[in-house]
């Protein structure tokens, strides 16, 4: 037998809620066509549902049995889920990316990914706002010649008059060319 | 024939294509190599760009990712003892002791050329089982499909994961997000909420981006302070002796990574451990003991995960079944661009077969080129600090998964999908199955419905025919040894049957 390892801060909370979400699946999944057909669209999602549902709570009881690795009460295993799980540097990300994609659609690809990376490199490296402002403009610059103009991914236009400066930018070319 | 070799060489001969699939294993080697991104990773973003394309195009820059991938994150492993994919884990168990002893430069330069040899022998195997084994799955019964999809998902689950109940719990979840919207039979609505946004379904690179991209990339911000260690290499190609030394043991470790890897659910990272425990066991003396930088210990693993590659391809393409994670998302790019992976595929569109083996024979060739070449640069960019990759990983994260549908929801999918990723991922969830669960939903709910109507509703016709078929029974047998070999009843019924004989 090997020795059980210590259940890791938040498990016994997410294994709950991974129950719950399961039944919230099952109690869905018989709303669709109930216990009508065998062959009826609810069947196979009832089936998984339910597996679900089996797989969760092997996992609750598995996890009651560990031992806990933080002693002290509800105030010590939530202290223990802040540093270890969600420390500020992963909220500060989530943050970053919701803010990021609110901006999208709105502002254009190119300045909101400006703001994201800038502020992203700058928060992580903690180096100078130079060196991030560096790296934050180069990399979109690769960024968006191979996917924008290389694959040709259309991206959100926003605020940056983009067609306008390609197509002054071909013309340029072109007129550089003599043709 | 003629024709086969005509589509074998599409790739060889066109500029473009040949292009795209050295670009293709060129990024897949880079991107393998870095630690914490993932062949998964590149491929789950990668592909979102390549929808508007021509299909021939998009493959040629899959399969190069892809095969490049596999072998690349043997570098990192080798060089800094961090396996820069799963599938490279065994390599630096030897790899990074031979590295130690100032042998880099040899380590990589062998394993370069292993990785070509399990590659090449992986493709071989492909052609030539591929034809053979979509002619066979011609007599499959709807039931034995949805065995095989079930028997993917157990696979992926009980051998890569924490415990077998969360890999099922990952599966069995991922096959419910891949149910919703309408109904594709009877075009019922399923999970939408009356949302009419969700009548065609989450859309799945969300999902995959979400959790190979932005769940990744969270668990690395918590590693964010680790420094790259620098390395020297001096020269790289081994010699003719050694290739010949280590010929027969990469043979039989290829044929590991082609048998392993043709299980549907099981890919590359399976299949290396299972090499190099092969290795340790039929080698009886080895120059330098395992673990400690035994040339063996580097030539298994890098067989067979190459080899895995090509045995991938059998499932995937002669029955719509993926082979492992990254085939389970060359599926879900097949599909969307028109084409149905599985038997007819090969009845069909043959040329589309020999086309993707020309591929994966080019790209295996590029790798032993880019492998033994640019390993000055490619130290300079494996030690590019986590503080500018990370924000760059999310970056391609976010645009790949607007650019699918040009939906700022589907960004908005691909963000809960990732912290949910995170989440299972702290807690010894494998992401791993939902994303096959994903895949091979439809496949088993039309399977099951064909099989049940089939049989009129009955339950107990449909189990009497599901034993009385040797080739249902085999699967079945399989899928119900899975679940009990990894349930507590196991070591109880090994006492009562084999006579005490515990370990």
């Amino acid at each position: 037998m090997q020795t059980p390892r210590k259940k890791r801060p938040g498990e016994g909370t997410f294994g709950i809620l991974a129950l719950v979400l399961s039944l919230g699946f099952a109690w869905q999944s018989y709303e669709i066509a109930g216990f009508s057909a065998l062959s009826s669209p609810g069947a196979f999602p009832m089936a998984a549902s339910a597996i679900m549902v089996v797989a969760s709570l092997i996992i609750v009881l598995k996890n009651r049995r560990l031992p806990t690795l933080a002693e002290g009460g509800f105030g010590a295993a939530a202290r223990a889920f802040w540093r270890s799980v969600s420390p500020p540097v992963v909220l500060a990300f989530i943050a970053f990316i919701l803010v990021y994609s609110a901006l999208l659609d709105g502002l254009g690809f190119l300045p909101s990914s400006f703001l994201f990376l800038l502020a992203a490199i700058h928060y992580l490296h903690r180096g100078s706002a130079r060196f991030s402002f560096i790296v934050a403009l180069l990399s979109l610059a690769a960024v968006y010649a191979v996917f924008r103009l290389i694959f040709t991914v259309v991206l959100p236009e926003g605020i940056v008059p983009e067609r306008e400066i390609m197509a002054w930018i071909e013309h340029l070319f072109s007129g550089g060319a003599g043709r | 024939m003629m024709e086969a070799l005509q589509y074998f060489a599409i790739a060889w001969t066109d500029p473009k294509l040949l292009l795209l699939v050295a670009a293709g294993t060129m990024s897949g080697i880079y991107v393998g190599a870095i630690p914490g991104l993932s062949v998964t990773m590149a491929v789950s973003i990668l592909i979102s760009f390549t929808f508007s394309w021509d299909v021939n195009e998009a493959l040629c820059l899959m399969v190069g990712i892809y095969m490049g991938g596999v072998y690349g994150g043997s570098r990192t492993a080798i060089l800094l003892n961090i396996p820069g994919a799963p599938s490279a884990i065994a390599t630096a168990l030897d790899g990074y002791p031979l590295a130690l002893k100032g042998e880099a430069g040899q380590a990589i330069g062998l394993s370069t050329t292993m990785s070509a040899i399990g590659g090449f022998l992986g493709i071989l195997v492909l052609a030539v089982a591929a034809p053979v084994v979509s002619e066979f799955a011609l007599t499959f019964q709807p039931r034995d499909y949805m065995l095989l999809a079930i028997l993917g998902i157990l696979l992926v689950g009980s051998l890569s994961g924490e415990s077998l109940a969360k890999g099922v719990w990952a599966g069995a979840f991922g096959m419910l997000i891949g149910t919703v919207g309408l109904d594709p039979l009877t075009a019922e609505e399923r999970f939408t909420f009356g949302v009419t946004e969700l009548w065609n379904g989450i859309s799945f690179i969300a999902v995959m981006i979400g959790l190979f991209g932005v769940s990744e990339a969270l668990v690395q911000l918590h590693h964010i302070g680790k420094e790259a260690v620098k390395q020297k290499v001096g020269k790289i190609a081994p010699s003719w002796a050694m290739i010949r030394k280590y010929l027969p043991l990469s043979l039989q470790t290829s044929g590991i990574g082609v048998i392993i890897g043709a299980l549907p659910g099981t890919g590359g990272d399976i299949a290396a451990l299972l090499a190099y425990d092969h290795a340790k066991r039929v080698t009886r003396d080895p120059e330098v003991p395992f673990g400690e930088g035994a040339k063996e210990g580097l030539v298994a693993p890098e067989t067979a995960n190459n080899a895995a590659v090509g045995g991938a391809f059998i499932p995937m393409l002669t029955l719509g079944i993926p082979g492992d994670a990254v085939t389970a998302i060359i599926i879900g790019a097949l599909y969307i661009h028109g084409l149905n992976p599985g038997p007819m595929l090969m009845i069909d569109r043959p040329h589309m077969f020999w086309f993707m083996v020309g591929n994966l024979m080019l790209a295996n060739i590029l790798m032993l080129v880019f492998g033994l070449t640019g390993i000055k640069v490619f130290t300079k960019i494996v030690e590019c600090p986590r503080a500018i990759l990370i924000p760059l990983i999310l970056l391609l994260s976010v645009v790949g998964a607007y650019a699918v549908n040009n939906a700022i929801t589907d960004v908005y999918w691909m963000l809960g999908f990732g912290l949910l990723g995170y989440f299972m991922k702290t807690y010894g969830y494998q992401v791993g199955p939902v994303i096959l669960g994903v895949i091979l939903a439809r496949l088993i709910d039309e399977n099951w419905r064909r099989a049940i109507i089939s049989e009129g509703e009955s339950l107990s016709a449909f189990f009497v025919n599901m034993v009385s078929s040797p080739l249902s029974l085999v699967l079945l047998a399989v899928v119900l040894l899975i679940l009990v070999n990894q349930s507590p009843l196991w070591p109880v019924i090994r006492r009562r049957v084999l006579g005490g004989e515990t370990t």
